[in-house]
């Protein structure tokens, strides 16, 4: 198959490591004008800027962009190619989502995917496999803290530029942790929310607090944060006969910690030595495979012309909703804007950068 | 590949009382010597490397030779196969009287502490592996206090018990690639010929199978620091003594992905405390003797830091068998 890949930013280049190492995948087409040509790979074939997009080459389209050019190039993409693997957020907004889910409506066969990658990473995975009868009951409630630090140049990136992004960290991040929560517990409805723009005064959220509930009525509370100025990922999922834990992130800074996941089994008196201090095992993991099998899943997806088993369109609305329900609520307090106040600057560039 | 910490302690008195156990210690050596005075064969070297072993230590006038490539250790002489295999079942007979390893009041305890976390160890990677109600097969020197606990857990379709022995020289009842699960619990430090029995066990899982490995390993602390003087160093129990990347390489060896390699023994402390105990002319560093006679706290998080990164004494893998 012959790929073409938008954007050569952060994620850009995290795909094309896997591409250009994925036995389906013979050429890679790059296109981002934004960038310098000497800084992009010398092996694959740059589309310069003013130059036609070469739609009818490709097989399978990546989109790692911005995301307000995000929704453009997807529709495009679907309508030219058919096979698209579109960066998260799904869109900038819930307006842009559903031109997406519009288009992909008008064709048929096409395959879309969301990156959604938390999913596969190794201790949410064996987090899924422990949950249930047998292992540590069915579930109680579910935490997720999931924050950065934002850093000296926080401000001027796109990403908190509401022009460009449609939102703050909720959008940015807390998206992935919404993700898991609909993997654990289904499709979720907001309870309530309060966004803060407390800090770094972007007219982007900051900090999101958002309680959800399960259909199942199962509570889940999200706390995403530009804030947390040591980097955390935890998710505590809470089970009647016990607890998963899963923290830090196997990832290419390491900066979120030794990925691992803490077994608790729920011991009363009579079986433990100390009530509220039960047996834990952790488990550490050393391997994150999670970019190869969300491409691995698309590309068989492709060749098999069925439908993906993550990240697929269904996936990407529930938690599109979510935060379209979010912002319809709640609005930043205490300094910012509301984030429908557009601010308009130079992405500089069409790739996602970190 | 997952690496373990267990974030619990047990007391040694409860679980390897040192007294009990030196009077099976005495017994398993004076066996293995009855046994090898009607001759042995000198092994030279290393089942992992190929190695020619270098001499460690003696235990008892009984010698120990090292991979020098990875710190594994050998009993340097066994005695002939079939006389090995008496030598085991004498030993787990005695382990079962009275005067032997455990006594009947230490039995739930260690029901409850050693082999039941054992049982949720393979019941949770097989649920991790989304492995349902495989066919395992056991390898023991029978009778085995565990068969009956995996028999009763109905975690598995079948259950096998077979004598690791017997399996070593191609046991005909178990057929090739006819289980999903093999459970080697401290097998291979036992067995005269480490290789003939995991290249049995590879025989008789399917492709994909799973390998579950637990054994002491010489990489960990209390084996470290304690060497030749160490009370669990012995034969049979400890004819092979593997350190940890000695023993994963020989698992990958034999045809095996590493999906666990991880050490989450909680007694290491407690052993070199009990050893030091006994004999406080023990060579120990500075720093040996300052951890172990540090307070509760620091020593509990000592062991957990060995359990994180590899370096306890107890070792515990599992792996999958390549397609």
């Amino acid at each position: 198959m012959n790929c073409l890949l938008f954007g050569y930013g952060y994620m850009g280049k995290i795909r094309y490591q896997v591409l250009r190492n994925h036995p389906d995948i013979q050429r890679i087409m790059i296109v981002d004008p934004y960038r310098e040509p000497s800084s992009l790979p010398a092996e694959a074939r740059i589309i310069p800027p003013d130059t036609s997009i070469p739609w009818d080459q490709a097989d399978v389209v990546f989109v790692c962009t911005p995301n307000n050019v995000t929704a453009d190039l997807c529709v495009q993409a679907l309508h030219r190619c058919g096979h698209v693997f579109c960066e998260k957020p799904p869109a900038k907004n819930w307006e842009d989502f559903c031109r997406i889910a519009d288009a992909a409506q008008q064709i048929p066969g096409h395959t879309l995917v969301f990156g959604f990658n938390h999913r596969l990473h190794p201790s949410v995975q064996a987090a899924r496999t422990l949950i249930g009868e047998g292992g540590v009951g069915p579930i109680l409630y579910i935490k997720g803290t999931y924050g950065k630090s934002g850093g000296s140049r926080y401000r001027q990136s796109w990403r908190n530029q509401l022009g460009i992004s449609g939102g703050g960290i909720l959008l940015d991040q807390g998206i992935h942790m919404l993700d898991l929560f609909h993997v654990f517990l289904g499709p979720l409805n907001l309870v309530d929310a309060v966004l803060t723009d407390a800090f770094w005064d972007c007219g982007v959220e900051d900090n999101a607090f958002v309680l959800l509930k399960s259909e199942q009525g199962i509570p889940a509370f999200l706390h995403s944060s530009a804030t947390l100025w040591k980097h955390t990922f935890c998710l505590e999922i809470g089970c009647r006969e016990g607890y998963l834990i899963a923290t830090g992130l196997l990832s290419q800074t390491g900066s979120y910690g030794r990925e691992q996941l803490v077994i608790g089994k729920r011991q009363f008196e009579d079986q433990a030595f100390a009530l509220g201090n039960p047996r834990e095992e952790i488990i550490y993991f050393d391997r994150d495979e999670s970019w190869q099998k969300e491409v691995d899943e698309f590309l068989t997806a492709v060749k098999n012309q069925r439908a993906p088993h993550h990240g697929a369109l269904e996936d990407a609305r529930r938690v599109m909703q979510l935060i379209r329900d979010v912002y319809a609520l709640k609005t930043p307090q205490a300094g910012g804007p509301h984030p429908a106040t557009a601010i308009v600057a130079s992405a500089g560039g069409v790739g996602k950068d970190s | 590949m997952r690496l373990v910490q267990l974030h619990y302690s047990i007391p040694l008195a409860r679980v390897k009382p040192p007294e009990q156990l030196l009077a099976y210690r005495t017994f398993c050596l004076k066996t293995t010597m009855q046994a090898c005075q009607g001759g042995v064969h000198r092994r030279t070297q290393s089942p992992v490397t190929g190695k020619a072993l270098e001499v460690f230590g003696h235990v008892e006038g009984l010698t120990y030779l090292c991979d020098p490539e990875n710190g594994s250790l050998f009993l340097a002489e066994v005695p002939h196969t079939s006389d090995w295999a008496s030598v085991l079942r004498a030993v787990n007979q005695y382990r079962h009287t009275p005067d032997g390893g455990v006594s009947s009041d230490l039995e739930q305890f260690r029901e409850d502490s050693v082999y039941l976390p054992k049982l949720t160890w393979i019941q949770d990677t097989l649920r991790m592996q989304e492995l349902h109600r495989p066919k395992v097969l056991e390898i023991v020197t029978p009778p085995s206090e565990f068969s009956s606990l995996l028999r009763d857990s109905g975690l598995f379709a079948e259950v096998i018990t077979t004598d690791e022995m017997i399996l070593c020289s191609c046991d005909p009842a178990i057929a090739q690639n006819s289980v999903q699960v093999a459970l080697l619990r401290e097998s291979l430090d036992r067995v005269d010929d480490p290789k003939a029995l995991l290249d049995a066990v590879t025989r008789s899982l399917c492709e994909g199978g799973l390998l579950f490995v637990t054994g002491l390993v010489a990489s960990g602390f209390d084996m470290a620091v304690l060497g030749t003087q160490n009370f669990y160093l012995y034969p049979p129990d400890r004819t092979n003594c593997f350190s940890l990347k000695g023993l994963s390489t020989f698992i990958e060896q034999a045809g095996f992905v590493l999906l666990e390699v991880s050490t989450p023994g909680v007694l290491d402390m407690e052993i070199v405390r009990s050893h030091l105990q006994r004999n406080p002319q023990l060579p120990l560093s500075r720093f040996e003797r300052q951890i172990i006679h540090s307070d509760e706290e620091t020593q509990l998080a000592f062991q957990g830091f060995l359990q994180q990164w590899g370096l306890s004494s107890f070792a515990r893998i599992v792996a999958r068998k390549r397609t």
